[in-house]
């Protein structure tokens, strides 16, 4: 029996024996489900683990077996790989180390099995699941569109480490298993046949007597080996160390050398095919160990939960689900809403889009034909699913025909009175309930709510330029918005494929609050007499995916300038815009649209070009004190700019949690997902460092001297108060409690 | 039929849309039947508001529906957003199958069956398919049957290249197959008969031309047309606005020129003074008075009656003729009553002779067994916006149309009554009396 000693163990920990159960259907097959009673969802955590050592001791004993097959409570749910919590809890690497060992033997021992042993799975099976599989002789799996297999670890900042570093590759190769766990991509089910990362597909209906079959060897299936190509290749020191510099020089491009964990997998998994699975286990268990307890791990998988979190959003108070949005109504077919709208179609709902103008509507259309014209071309939709997807957005030249829409957004103007007007004049024709939602970034939503009837259908849902890509949505409850329509809302940006927010209906809402001193701070800087290739390229080294100039070149110069004025409004001194951007707004000087900014943008060379710097940058460049700055300098100038109104959003609880916050400026801006978002970094940094360096940005005398520029790096007082308390935005504040919930302490680990 | 006569709740046109009507092989030849179709459908039932799922049925007619779209009717409903619970049809009567959708939702709503009917004509003509002939089709057949190589190689020597000739799915479908004859020849047979001239052809066509343009600069279409943006359209080509068949330039002198298409030398009828071959498609919701009461629609007419006619397929062209004698019977009026009429343009021969052979007590004698003519045809009162020789004639949705243009023209003129006829392919008339509604 697999010893638990030291382990950290979940508090409903069931009884030994409990998690799976055996079944004997017939003599010499043996069916092990997979059915923790503490789980909704199965995972493979330590209690799971050691039933199933148990399981396996028995079946080894047992001298009349033919057959083992491993499955799930039903077909379509097997289970959900490792448990997160705990390795996010565990800090001692050598217990760490002991884990992955643990399992690795189990899954030795399931390999070395004399009968045959078929894992039947279905559903989601990342991870440790897909692991637990690949030790079994033969893979089955549901052919349906829920089943979804691959092994995401890398995206948690570690790497397979059951065995999947090293059975994958041996299994299908390196070619195949390498990208696999680089992008640590699900791969739906037709798409895992093919790779020869499962062995059968059958309908769930069919799985288990499949697998009992095939562990009975009353049908077989042909196991596609690699052939040739597994000693020309695989096994070849020459080609698998090409293969490795040339994804490790990918990588490096994408991440920068800031994630550890995929040049670590390229390590593991070139070498695979020429190590033994004792050898493989021990430089597994080495690799989680170390990056298991890394920061950049244990932050990955916070954001991960967050946005596991934010699902729960798409729910009402009693767990049950809203409205299904069937149909809906996008208004403004201009760049924004044209997006919404063909986003909205792609993901199942019927749209109409308004717009006085043809034109608008025409390129809109053409848009969205692309767009989904290029899915069914790299068959990521069949012919009749995209047929389906283009009948989903229909062009409507004006509001007409809107009457059986269950929510209506709008993305016009960003005029007060047209927004009013425009949902007054939609209010009559649609029933009570239809969602009003306002896509604006700088208006209040219980100003647009005000003058319309039923203002507990009106929200704010806040969508980031280009939407396409952009993985998040600020959903803005305002005064008198309805829960109701928080989840219904919700659940339509997750249908999107957005993670959603809530946020208060503050000026700038969240990210554009928080965006803003930062984008201020830069143009500052520049003034100074910074490099704007310098600081972008100090910020893309901190994590973020492009630096703020690079950022206000995409924004485009004019709605950044427009959107500092409107923050200065909204919040007086402290976000008081700094001169610099008028001075450089002109009409063929707007950023990336119009093919200059702060850099040159070849026209029409395609994504490929490299944008160059502009050459007459110095005449914008006033000052000389940026010049004197070290790159820590500029760098904290820039972050603790957001840090310090991050902190003040939490003070006026904008969002509901630090980590809610944290979610937003990883998906909204980008911000380092292996810092873990805005706060986490600032409590990395520790919340009296940040108070002392905000203290001493706000004195240096460029700072000090110029407008807003005290008020704008004065500590919170939240963050003040922290400082006093020794505590960061993550861990609970002392005695009355304030909105940062505590987290759930142990875990089941 | 006479839609009001029985008691019978009475039958509206409550609500109708239409495609543009575009040349064949030209901007919609990336389109297809159930696209465009169900493209309109879902824009009526959104501008309509009403809900799919209060359909009786979805009924479509069309003459050549694709292939690849079994019952067209039924794709075209679900694509349209019409739950499948609602059963759908697709239904022919040749160049008339835009009507036939209509006068079957009529014929269930009188016998109690429903009272809510999407009805459509769609034809994307473009699509209509180049075939293999038989010899080609048996050598496939043989190919297929062959076991061995040398069975195969022996197969494929009986190949010869004129195997290759392409049978043309379009002509083979508008030649009658019982008489044999091409409907251009048709309506050669009427300009014999009714001693028609190649100038009076010539100058039909050339005012069809000439009012189409005048209604479609005054936007009189835009009442009906949904402008629409075809598949397959270039990035920097914008949504479709009008018909695309209306020659604003057309004259006598170039209209002259042209050489008679179907009995070369001394034919009358030519490219010119006949309809195009075109794609379109038009949707109409069918109901009753007091359905429509209910769902808070204002119909544009009211069906006063409909009727169907046989006659000589080698003269369908004089098909209004009967079916309106007819029509006007149930309905209990006369020519003299009908404020508008639309009159499908196949051939201006066909018009011409049709225009005689109303007027013509002689003809009603011998054909018609009455002894009076069916009444003068007037035609400043015929296709006031022009017909299919500028418009075009996209078979299946043509008789859609018809009654789609006849409706907004009572309105537009202020007329109590509107005719709308047409010839029909094989020897049939059908012709529908619509009547304005109370305001």
């Amino acid at each position: 029996m697999i010893d638990l000693s030291g382990f950290p163990l979940p508090e409903n920990c069931p009884e030994v024996g409990a998690c799976i159960r055996v079944e004997q259907p017939e003599p010499g097959l043996r069916v092990l489900i997979l059915d923790p009673p503490h789980r909704k969802l199965a995972v493979l955590d330590l209690p799971l683990l050691r039933d199933l050592g148990m399981a396996i001791e028995e079946a080894e004993q047992d001298r009349d077996l033919k057959g083992l097959v491993i499955t799930g409570r039903t077909p379509a749910e097997f289970a959900a790989g490792a448990d997160i919590d705990s390795i996010a809890s565990i800090t001692d690497p050598a217990l760490l180390e002991r884990a992955v060992q643990v399992a690795h033997e189990l899954f030795r021992r399931i390999e070395n099995l004399k009968a045959r042993t078929v894992a039947a799975v279905g559903g989601a099976v990342p991870g440790g699941a897909f692991e637990l599989s690949l030790s079994c002789d033969f893979i089955v799996a549901n052919d349906d569109k829920k089943t979804r297999i691959g092994l995401p670890e890398v995206l948690l900042g570690i790497v397979p480490g059951w065995g999947g570093c090293h059975r994958l590759p041996k299994r299908v190769g390196l070619p195949t298993a390498l990208p696999a766990i680089l992008t640590g991509r699900l791969f739906p089910a037709v798409k895992a046949k093919k790779a020869g990362m499962i062995d059968r597909l059958t309908k769930p209906e069919y799985l288990r007597r499949v697998a009992s079959d095939l562990a009975m060897g009353r049908i077989s299936v042909k196991k596609k080996g690699r052939g040739w190509k597994g000693w020309l290749i695989d096994r070849n020191p020459l080609a698998a160390s090409l293969i490795a510099s040339q994804a490790r020089k990918q990588t490096l491009a994408k991440t920068h050398g800031l994630y550890p964990a995929p040049l670590r997998a390229i390590d593991l998994v070139v070498q695979a095919p020429r190590t033994s699975m004792k050898q493989a286990a021990v430089k597994e268990a080495k690799a989680i160990a170390e990056l298991a307890t890394s920061s950049v791990c244990k932050n990955l998988i916070t954001i991960f939960k967050g946005s596991e979190e934010a699902k729960k959003l798409s729910k009402l108070a009693d767990g049950s689900s809203p409205v299904k949005t069937e149909r809906g109504a996008v208004i403004g077919a201009g760049v924004m809403g044209a997006a919404i709208a063909g986003v909205m179609a792609e993901k199942g709902v019927a749209v109409r889009l308004a717009d006085l103008s043809e034109e608008a509507l025409d390129r809109a259309v053409h848009e969205h034909r692309a767009s989904v014209n290029k899915k069914r071309k790299r068959r990521r939709m069949k012919p009749h699913e995209a047929d389906a997807a283009l009948d989903r957005l229909d062009p409507s030249p004006g509001l007409i025909g809107f009457g059986r829409s269950q929510i209506v957004v709008e993305a016009v103007a960003e005029v007060l009175d047209v927004k009013r007007k425009l949902f007054g004049e939609v209010a009559e024709q649609v029933s009570k309930d239809c969602i009003l939602a306002t896509n604006t970034s700088s208006l209040s939503v219980d100003a647009i709510a005000e003058t319309l009837p039923h203002p507990e259908r009106v929200c704010g849902m806040h969508f980031f330029n280009p939407v396409r890509r952009m993985p998040l949505v600020e959903i803005i409850k305002g005064e008198h918005t309805s829960d109701q329509v928080v989840a219904q809302v919700a659940a339509l940006a997750l249908r999107m494929g957005k993670t959603p927010v809530v946020v208060k209906d503050v000026a700038g809402f969240l990210v554009n609050r928080i965006l803003g001193p930062y984008l201020d701070e830069a143009i500052r800087l520049f003034q100074g007499g910074a490099d704007p290739v310098h600081v972008d390229k100090l910020m893309v080294n901190f994590g973020m995916p492009m630096g703020p100039f690079t950022l206000l070149d995409e924004i485009g110069l004019d709605i950044a300038a427009h959107a500092g004025q409107s923050l200065f409004e909204a919040y007086g001194e402290r976000m008081t815009p700094s001169d610099g951007i008028g001075t450089m707004v002109k009409p063929e000087r707007l950023g990336k649209k119009t093919g200059r900014g702060f850099y040159d943008h070849p026209k029409g060379k395609g994504k490929k070009a490299k944008p160059e710097i502009c050459s007459d940058l110095a005449q914008f460049q006033s000052g000389t004190f940026a010049k004197s700055l070290n790159d820590q300098q500029i760098i904290d100038r820039l972050v603790l700019a957001m840090v310090n109104e991050g902190a003040r959003c939490m003070e006026e609880n904008v969002v509901d949690s630090a980590s809610q916050l944290d979610l937003a400026t990883v998906f909204g801006t980008g911000f380092a997902p292996f810092r873990g978002g805005l706060l986490r970094y600032a409590d990395s940094v520790g919340s009296a460092a940040v108070v002392e360096k905000l203290e001493a940005i706000a004195s240096a005398s460029d700072v000090s001297q110029r407008p807003g520029g005290r008020a704008k790096f004065t500590p919170a007082a939240l963050l003040q108060q922290m400082a006093r308390q020794g505590r960061g935005f993550h861990d609970p504040a002392p005695a009355s409690s304030t909105s940062t919930a505590p987290q759930p302490v142990g875990g089941p680990a | 039929m006479n839609v009001t006569s029985n008691n019978g709740p009475s039958v509206v046109l409550a609500a109708g849309l239409r495609s543009p009507w575009v040349r064949a092989g030209g901007v919609f030849r990336g389109e297809n039947a159930a696209h465009l179709g169900a493209r309109l459908g879902r824009e009526l039932l959104a501008r309509t508001g009403v809900d799919p799922a209060t359909l009786d049925e979805v009924i479509v007619g069309s003459v050549g529906p694709p292939h690849d779209q079994a019952n067209v009717a039924r794709v075209i409903g679900l694509r349209a957003g019409v739950p499948w619970q609602v059963p759908a049809r697709t239904v022919a009567r040749n160049c008339a199958s835009g009507i036939e959708a209509v006068t079957t939702a009529i014929s269930e709503i009188g016998s109690g069956q429903g009272s809510l009917y999407l009805c459509m004509g769609v034809e994307v003509m473009s699509g209509y398919p180049l075939l293999f002939g038989d010899k080609m089709t048996n050598l496939f057949a043989g190919l297929m049957k062959a076991r061995s190589l040398p069975q195969t190689l022996g197969t494929m020597t009986k190949f010869r290249p004129s195997f290759l000739k392409p049978r043309v799915a379009l002509l083979e479908g508008l030649t009658d197959p019982t008489t044999g004859l091409i409907m251009g020849k048709t309506a050669e047979v009427l300009a014999r008969d009714f001693h028609i001239s190649r100038e009076e052809a010539d100058d039909f066509a050339c005012q069809s031309h000439l009012k189409a343009k005048v209604a479609r600069d005054k936007g009189r279409f835009k009442r009906e047309i949904l402008p629409h943006l075809p598949l397959r359209a270039r990035k920097d080509k914008g949504s479709v606005q009008h018909d695309d068949g209306i020659r604003d330039d057309q004259n006598m002198k170039s209209l002259g020129k042209l050489r008679p298409y179907f009995e070369k030398p001394d034919g009358i009828v030519t490219v010119g003074n006949s309809c195009g071959i075109t794609d379109g498609a038009c949707a109409l919701l069918i109901t009753t008075e007091e359905k429509a009461r209910e769902l808070g629609l204002k119909p544009l007419a009211k069906i006063r009656s409909a009727a169907w006619a046989g006659l000589d397929p080698a003269r369908m062209g004089l098909g209004p003729v009967f079916a309106t004698a007819k029509a006007l019977d149930q309905a209990g009026c006369t020519m003299k009553d009908i404020g508008t009429v639309e009159l499908n343009e196949a051939f201006a021969a066909q018009v011409l002779a049709c225009a005689r052979a109303f007027d013509s007590a002689e003809f009603a004698r011998k054909h018609l067994h009455r002894d009076q003519a069916v009444g003068e045809l007037d035609l400043t009162k015929t296709n006031v916006n022009g017909g299919a020789i500028a418009l075009g004639h996209p078979v299946g949705a043509t008789g859609a149309r018809l009654l789609l243009t006849t409706a907004h023209e009572m309105e537009v003129g202020n007329h109590e009554l509107g005719l709308a006829t047409l010839c029909i392919g094989g020897g049939q008339g059908g012709a529908v009396i619509l009547e304005r509604m109370a305001a």
